[in-house]
């Protein structure tokens, strides 16, 4: 035969190389569908504004949603004067608890403490909370 | 020394790998002449290990009750990437499975495998038969369809014909006096947990079997003899053979990427093949559809009950026949497994796969 003039280990590298990238693409074949259902939800990622009613915050107290799906506090700190956070510590990442008391955040995880302004007023945090943008227009409010 | 002789002689020293291929897959030899339905068991494997793969993914997205599984299961289809891909392939597949249980079965009828030594490698395989199909009833549920729904009511239905025990079997599989929420929670429980357990233990024990008995000899060809007869264990060997690996196990791969392929377009070319108009609507326990009928391979059991006079008779016929299906290596017990020596087993095998046919699409059009 013709090909017998190929000496067995070069045959075997050419087998080697076709088999190699026929499963090479049969697996991006499959796997491409495989990483698009696994994908993660986008959970209302692309909304860039949420409205609230501005009577769901009350005056000196904080109202919890979720923007982007992620955990938001917005703070009504004096009459008409409004802030909003991200409500994730930046320590490691649990949900402060608004303490009306001395009107400031707590971290239940490892007491860190953080001021209306968002700055750490105490504990393990290293950054202050992250703002969000918020406006009043009219009856709303207007967060992101 | 390169890497990955390094890893061999590592695993080798410790467990002896370089023995194990050897008594696995390089040295282990099979039949020369081994057809293409010697390849089916390697495809069934094949397939169910998609099934398990799909039927995965299929749970991440699933909602098992009653007020939510039909609009999961229109979210799979219509809202996650690739959802429709994976629902079709897990559904389209159990359908080629059961063609390939059927050649697979057939086959070893036809070639008289399932004789002396080979009596248990043959139950096994008919548990496993009847495990797949207890499989697809229950999966065929899960959607909450009107199909799903009025085709399990008119299965479950069926049992209510035995005799005394009969309304308390019906109840038991429905777990309540219809078909509802209680249902699917044990057709779930059995789809995604049970059955798949019991089928992983059952193909196991059956590879057992047949890898300790050793493979048949295909009764054909002019050098095929009838083994003499067999007084005390011995492993079917295979001198003359061809190596398991590579050669066998690329035939295998060969028949199991032309089933992936039969698959495939089926899931591309007439992905309704398996999901009629009835599956698109959500159940409705106050309105039966009309002309449910259940999935092509119980069409036989369904026309069988509507043929007879009385259903109990009409499910005992079903009954006798499962049940000589089951023990019949252990009355066809003569030696001679060459079809061209065993006429009146031959014409008994092409008559009843006729009269199987036959009544399923009676079935189908009645
Ligand atoms: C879950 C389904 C099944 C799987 C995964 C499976 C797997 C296998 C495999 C890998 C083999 C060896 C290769 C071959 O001959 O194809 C085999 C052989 C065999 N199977 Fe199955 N099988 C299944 C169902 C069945 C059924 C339904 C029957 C019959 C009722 C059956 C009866 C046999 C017999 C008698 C042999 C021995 C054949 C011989 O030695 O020539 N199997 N099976
Ligand atoms: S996570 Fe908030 S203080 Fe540690």
């Amino acid at each position: 035969m013709v090909n017998d003039s190929l000496p067995p280990n070069q045959r075997r590298f050419f087998l080697t190389i076709i088999l190699g990238g026929l499963s090479t693409a049969l697996a991006v074949v499959a796997g491409w569908p495989l990483f698009r259902f696994l994908s993660p939800d986008t959970g209302g990622a692309d909304v860039e504004i949420v409205e609230i009613p501005r009577a769901s915050v009350d005056v000196g107290g904080a109202h919890f949603l979720t923007y982007r799906g992620r955990p938001v506090v917005v703070l009504q700190k004096s009459a008409g004067e409004f802030a909003a956070f991200s409500a994730v510590c930046t320590h490691l990442g649990c949900i402060v608890k608004w303490v009306s008391d001395p009107g400031e955040f707590l971290c239940p995880c490892h007491a860190g403490r953080f001021s209306t302004d968002g700055a750490v007023l105490g504990g393990p945090p290293p950054k202050p909370l992250e703002p969000i943008p918020v406006v009043l227009a009219g009856d709303l409010l207007r967060i992101g | 020394m390169s890497p990955l002789k390094r890893l061999v002689d590592y695993l080798d020293v410790r467990l002896g790998v370089r023995e194990l291929v050897r008594q696995n897959l390089t040295g282990y030899l099979v039949p020369r002449r081994a057809n293409f339905f010697y390849t089916l068991g390697a495809v069934l494997l094949a397939l169910f290990s998609l099934q398990v793969v799909t039927g995965i993914l299929l749970l991440i997205y699933y909602r098992p009750d009653a007020a939510n599984a039909f609009a999961s299961v229109q979210y799979i289809m219509n809202e996650v990437p690739y959802g429709w891909l994976i629902r079709y392939v897990h559904v389209v597949g159990s359908n080629i499975i059961v063609i390939a249980l059927l050649l697979h079965m057939l086959s070893v009828l036809f070639m008289g495998s399932y004789k002396k030594p080979r009596e248990l490698t043959w139950l096994t395989g008919f548990i496993l038969f009847n495990l797949s199909l207890a499989l697809c009833l229950t999966g065929y549920l899960l959607p909450w369809s009107q199909l799903s729904f009025w085709a399990t009511t008119v299965a479950t239905d069926a049992a209510g014909a035995v005799p005394v025990v009969g309304e308390m079997a019906v109840q038991f599989l429905r777990g309540g006096a219809m078909v509802g929420e209680a249902t699917l929670g044990r057709f779930f429980a059995l789809h995604v947990m049970g059955l798949p357990l019991l089928l992983g233990a059952v193909i196991g024990l059956h590879l057992f079997l047949m890898r300790r008995v050793g493979i048949s000899r295909p009764p054909f060809g002019p050098e095929y003899e009838p083994p003499a007869p067999l007084l005390s264990f011995r492993h079917e060997e295979h001198p003359d053979g061809i190596p398991f690996f590579p050669h066998y196990v690329a035939k295998d791969l060969a028949a199991i990427f032309f089933f992936l392929a039969a698959l495939a377009w089926v899931v591309f070319y007439a992905p309704a093949l398996f999901i009629p108009p009835a599956a698109l609507e959500p159940a409705d326990p106050f309105v039966t559809p009309p002309h449910i009928k259940p999935e092509w391979y119980f069409l036989w059991a369904y026309q069988t009950l509507k043929i007879f006079p009385s259903k109990v008779i009409g499910l005992a016929v079903q009954g006798a026949f499962m049940t000589l299906l089951a023990v019949l290596p252990f009355l066809d017990i003569g030696p001679e497994r060459r079809p061209a020596h065993r006429p009146l087993f031959v014409t008994c095998y092409f008559l009843g796969i006729l009269l199987m046919v036959a009544i399923s699409i009676w079935g189908h059009y009645s």
